[in-house]
């Protein structure tokens, strides 16, 4: 799948100029997953990223004793992980495929190589990444409210 | 833009006086929340207009405003909705079947149907909110070729909380219809979305230039709901908010439910965001 099918949708994706789109592209690969898949877990080194293509991702806590919680849910076009861009680059949460899915995912590692070494590119990532941060802040906050009670 | 306006309740000369309704079912929805079929003593029918509500009394507990969630096609009975937040509530919450119980209304101004003919429509409702946006979706789909994309976002506590759990999956059977759920906190057998309700707003189609949007649930769901469809393009003048104060004679005399220059029970509940969203930050309102 190439990754300009999926930019309309991507906040990340559709931020990135034509050069950086082809960068993540050579630094990406398609991937489909069955429903219970484990992207990653808590505290695993944050070396990848994903995009969703189709289908939905849960971010969730496990704790000894009770079953999973999940935090949020990620779908369509939406950035699965954030912790690869800062130290100590390691999950915060799990992050679990819900029904079969198709995904892209980067190789974190690399793309931070680039950002170290290009610092246009780095700030395009870290604006995007940023605006995805606030955004779930913001959603965090809302959620804080207890809007339906 | 105005919505649609009932005539004034405050010229009927039996304003304040209920009518006998019996229940003729109860159904829980969720574990503080049922459905309440009921029906009119005099057999006369029961004609609303989706976004309305009445003044539901139990006799010898206290009376409450609240909005009618049936099918503004079925005229033979009332259906509510409630949820047991206080002392009156509870008290519905725990009819059965034939007893009775006195109604008032129908009252407010109802949801902006003739203006959504030909739009797109997005109905967003939040935890007990789906209950007064009900009637609309049931007359949007009954009507489906009068209006253009039409969809359902609906954002709860828990799976627990949804409400007409069967319905919800009978529409999401529907070609014609978008239906998005979510939730704030799920477990992992939850197999929907879990976040904010604003969140599922990308995934539906609409023009934001030919656009109503209906929006219901807890005050501060609403402004940011409004406030979103707004960023995404939609008119301040195109989105409708239910509101809620604490309306006791339904009918503009008594003031309990004064909202700046209007009543909530006469003027609304309905009222296009435009004309409430400064009053919606100040907090002695």
């Amino acid at each position: 799948m190439s990754l300009i099918s999926l930019r309309e949708r991507s906040q990340l994706l559709s931020k990135l100029t034509s050069t950086e789109l082809d960068l993540f592209e050579s630094l990406s690969r398609e991937m489909t997953a069955a429903d219970g898949e484990i992207l990653f877990e808590e505290g695993a080194d944050a070396d990848t990223f994903y995009v969703v293509a189709d289908g939905r991702v849960a971010l969730e806590l496990t704790s000894a004793g009770r079953s999973p919680m999940i935090i949020q849910t990620l779908g369509p076009g939406e950035l699965v992980g954030l912790s690869w861009l800062f130290p100590p680059h390691r999950w915060n949460w799990r992050a679990r495929v819900v029904g079969a899915s198709r995904l892209v995912v980067f190789d974190a590692v690399e793309v931070r190589r680039h950002c170290h070494e290009n610092r246009d590119l780095a700030l395009d990532v870290f604006q995007v990444v940023a605006a995805e941060m606030a955004e779930r802040l913001h959603s965090t906050r809302l959620r804080l409210l207890d809007l339906y009670s | 833009m105005t919505a649609n306006t009932a005539a004034p309740s405050s010229l009927q000369p039996d304003a304040m006086l209920p009518r006998p309704f019996r229940v003729a079912s109860t159904a829980a929805d969720t574990v503080d929340t049922v459905t309440l079929i009921l029906e009119p003593e005099d057999g006369e029918g029961f004609h609303f207009a989706p976004g309305q509500f009445t003044m539901l009394y139990v006799f010898g507990v206290g009376e409450v405003p609240i909005s009618v969630s049936g099918d503004p096609g079925t005229a033979e009975t009332l259906v509510h909705t409630v949820r047991a937040v206080g002392a009156v509530t509870e008290a519905i919450c725990r009819l059965t079947a034939g007893d009775r119980v006195g109604i008032r209304g129908p009252y407010g101004t109802g949801w902006p149907i003739r203006e959504a003919e030909g739009k797109d429509v997005v109905v967003a409702a939040g935890g007990i909110g789906l209950a007064p946006v009900r009637p609309m979706l049931l007359t949007l789909l009954a009507g489906r070729h009068r209006f253009g994309a039409v969809s359902l976002v609906y954002g709860s506590r828990t799976p627990g909380d949804l409400l007409y759990v069967d319905e919800l999956h009978s529409w999401r059977s529907r070609f014609d219809v978008e239906i998005e759920v979510t939730v704030d906190r799920a477990g992992s057998d939850w197999l929907g979305d879990v976040g904010v309700v604003t969140s599922l707003l990308p995934r539906i189609p609409f023009r934001p230039e030919n656009t109503i949007a209906v929006v219901c649930g807890p005050e501060i769901m609403m402004r940011v709901t409004a406030d979103e469809m707004i960023l995404r393009g939609v008119s301040a003048a195109s989105i409708y908010l239910s509101m809620e104060r604490n309306m006791k004679c339904a009918v503009g005399f008594c003031g309990h439910c004064q909202f700046g220059p209007e009543f909530i029970c006469r003027d609304g509940p309905v009222f296009a965001y435009e004309r409430i969203r400064g009053r919606m930050r100040v907090p002695s309102l």
